[in-house]
């Protein structure tokens, strides 16, 4: 099957479309006949980097690759950059807004889930913007 | 127990209409985190909530939920209302608070008489 790549943009505090690119990965996934556990991985990682650029950024993009055998996902935001990289990937920690929180999102648990449910994952932020990258292997 | 045993269940009133009203319920699922609900829900849970946003209802389609209960008497969004029934999702509501209703719901599978 051919290789499979789109890009979607992202608006900052966009709440009410959080989710879509995730849903729009999962369909993907599925029709491309990757395996349930396979598909809930990689849907857990892509909605909470969705999120985390929806409620943190000023806004950006995310870059869904699908292979035969595995499933590549960065997303790129413009700023304003995690300050401390090291405090944020600590279950529980959250510099979420209260407008986030009052959403059901900013419980410290977005970069954690992902580094659980992905094969890989780097990270790099200042303050012009944070690259993430996942990777999601079929085992 | 299944979708429909909640909605002829005293204390619980379905609010929206669906097509697909008799879907079986694997587990119940307690939060308003939603990423606590993306994490560790699986096809077929039923999630009981207080959280009144429609990333709810994204996150009851993207983990395949049977259906979404709103606790607490939270009077729920039409916005959600309307897309869960796009989506064909079944949503409840009851005034019991998220405990008082897990143990309602609990007692279905026992047969047992509802508080």
């Amino acid at each position: 099957m051919s290789e499979y790549l789109k890009e979607y943009p992202i608006e900052r505090n966009d709440i009410g479309n959080a989710g879509t690119i995730a849903s729009l990965t999962k369909r993907t996934l599925k029709k491309r006949g990757f395996s349930p556990e396979f598909i809930k991985r990689v849907t857990i990682g892509v909605y909470e980097a969705e999120i985390n650029v929806v409620i943190h950024s000023y806004g950006g993009k995310a870059i869904i690759h699908v292979g035969d055998d595995l499933c590549e996902v960065t997303f790129i935001d413009r700023g304003p950059g995690i300050p401390n990289i090291e405090d944020a990937m600590q279950a529980g920690f959250s510099t979420a807004s209260p407008y986030a929180i009052e959403n059901g999102f900013g419980a410290g648990m977005g970069l954690p889930n992902i580094k659980a449910v992905s094969d890989e994952m780097s990270l790099e932020s200042s303050e012009d913007g944070t690259t993430l990258n996942m990777r999601f292997y079929k085992h | 127990m299944n979708t429909k045993e909640i909605g002829n269940h005293e204390g619980f009133t379905q609010i929206n209409a669906v097509q697909n009203n008799e879907r079986s319920i694997n587990k119940l699922f307690a939060s308003d985190l939603l990423s606590n609900v993306m994490g560790q829900t699986n096809e077929h849970d039923c999630l009981l909530t207080m959280l009144n946003n429609i990333n709810v209802i994204g996150v009851a389609s993207l983990n395949d939920l049977s259906c979404v209960i709103f606790t607490q008497g939270v009077q729920v969004k039409q916005e959600l209302i309307d897309k869960a029934t796009e989506l064909d999702i079944p949503l409840f509501s009851t005034s019991y608070s998220t405990v008082e209703a897990i143990v309602a719901l609990t007692r279905i599978d026992a047969n047992e008489t509802v508080l």
